[in-house]
């Protein structure tokens, strides 16, 4: 093992981690309000509208996220009518591509898990913020939605988790991120077992601070959790 | 023992309903019952599980939307309306959440909110759907605490209280919103007999401060006490109703007299 390889790759390999941080940061947060829309798209009670929802859900949850990035990088250029929509200064750049891909992949999988916190907040507690004069929304606002965060904390920090982790596949589609530039290097040095360690340490770091993350927003969002001794 | 002293025929009429008839299925809970509270009067609706007696509180503030009949609300007739379904609907929902304000609903299993402490639980509804100001929302909430006698507790979640706390604290939330009459579903049917008295003695204070009530309960002894009317529900229809003299010492029904002997030992 060539540690000063190692250690001589390591300012190279960082600079893609911006790049790396983008494609987490912006795709978590775009796909966590496709996955509130969706959520509650899925919750509307309208048949025809539940069923679109559903069946987005299930062709992203279903298909794999590398598919899902060659057909929006490689697929979506061959329509006429994409290339020469407003959106073609987006969808020909490989960045908002993988940050699209990303998105509907996160949306998908987080809506369902905040589709589930929302049905699991019990029924008595929205029919005492009802019985108070609440209307619907305002219950969903005030009583649902806050009980549900709270719920879906521990699986959507899973999601993060897989997330952090999807994002080494955008440098199948020339996105110079962390595992890009690995490959970069690699293809230079052949070093394949160094670099690659390298990479993982990286994601490792990262997902070791966004367990933290997540573990501290579970810590402040409950303290009634807490309080009970 | 004292009793609560008897309403008067001329007193308003606080919730009036008419002929009510709920289903759900093909089960028929209601089948056409008619009651009049008046401003003052404290109902004790009482029967066996699945007389009707919890839905026919429930159809009072709509939680359970009734398929026929009339609810009205300090005169004012909630209207409902059929969906082409054939199901019952209110026809205004913003009626509907108007006349809830006017309701404190107490429930069995107390449905306080998990994620706010006791303090927020009272505050909630006033602050946002009365609109009332924080400030003054809190001074009342406090008073309201101190006088379910648990103030101590304002700024606890409510895991960590008691159920008989727990109830209390519901009851405190409800009196928040200054209803105009008080709902109450079997309040103390969830919890250990000994947190029972603390409960009761709070909603009997109620009664002698002269609140509108109508209480579902299974407990006899108290249905006596602070009730100004007694109503025996049997199969969705009321099968007796009069004063707790009258109904809970010498009722007319054999129905009546039957739950009686099966509840009453040891309940007085």
């Amino acid at each position: 093992m060539n540690w000063q390889l190692m250690w001589d790759s390591l300012p190279r390999m960082l600079g893609g981690l911006s790049l790396t941080l983008q494609l987490i940061v912006g795709s978590l947060a775009l796909g966590a309000l496709v996955a509130f829309a969706v959520a509650l798209l899925r919750l509307s009670g309208n048949r025809v509208v539940e069923t679109l929802a559903a069946a987005y859900v299930f062709v992203f949850r279903g298909t794999p996220l590398l598919v899902q990035i060659f057909l929006v990088y490689y697929g979506l250029g061959q329509f006429e009518f994409i290339r020469d929509s407003i959106l073609w200064p987006f969808l020909r750049e490989p960045y908002w591509c993988a940050i699209l891909a990303l998105t509907l992949n996160t949306g998908a999988y987080t809506s369902e898990v905040l589709r589930g916190a929302i049905l699991s907040v019990p029924s008595g507690q929205v029919e005492a913020a009802r019985a108070c004069g609440m209307s619907r929304a305002l219950a969903f606002r005030r009583i649902v939605l806050p009980v549900a965060i709270r719920q879906m904390l521990p699986a959507y920090g899973n999601e993060v988790i897989l997330m952090v982790k999807a994002t080494s596949l955008a440098s199948t589609i020339t996105l110079m991120e962390v595992t890009g530039i690995a490959r970069r290097m690699i293809a230079q040095t052949f070093a394949v077992f160094e670099l690659f360690i390298v990479a993982g340490a990286i994601y490792l770091v990262l997902n070791f601070i966004a367990t933290r993350l997540i573990k501290f927003a579970e810590w402040r969002l409950t303290p009634y959790l807490r309080a009970r001794a | 023992m004292h009793r609560h002293p008897p309403v008067s025929e001329s007193a308003p009429a606080a919730v009036v309903v008419e002929d009510l008839h709920k289903r759900f299925g093909e089960l028929e809970v209601l089948k056409g019952v008619s009651l009049t509270a008046r401003e003052g009067d404290v109902i004790t609706l009482i029967g066996s599980s699945g007389s009707g007696k919890s839905t026919l509180l429930r159809c009072i503030n709509m939680l359970e939307i009734p398929d026929d009949g009339r609810v009205v609300i300090g005169g004012e007739a909630i209207s409902l309306k059929k969906t082409r379904g054939g199901a019952s609907v209110p026809a205004d929902a913003r009626q509907v959440e108007r006349m809830r304000t006017r309701l404190g609903m107490v429930f069995q299993s107390f449905n306080l909110w998990t994620h706010m402490t006791i303090l927020q639980n009272v505050i909630e509804a006033p602050v946002h759907v009365l609109g009332v100001p924080k400030a003054e929302a809190v001074d009342r909430a406090r008073m309201l605490l101190d006088k379910v006698g648990i103030l101590a507790k304002a700024d606890s979640y409510p895991v960590q209280l008691s159920g008989g706390q727990q109830q209390r604290a519901a009851i405190a939330r409800a009196l928040a919103m200054q209803p105009k009459v008080m709902l109450f579903d079997e309040p103390t049917s969830a919890l250990d007999p000994e947190l029972v008295g603390e409960v009761l003695r709070v909603i009997r204070q109620l009664a002698d401060e002269g609140n509108t009530m109508i209480l579902v309960t299974h407990e006899m002894g108290f249905a006596r006490e602070v009730a100004s009317k007694v109503v025996f529900l049997h199969q969705g229809r009321i099968e007796e109703e009069g004063s707790p003299d009258k109904v809970l010492t010498n009722p007319d029904s054999d129905r009546v007299r039957q739950f009686l002997s099966r509840h009453l030992s040891g309940a007085a």
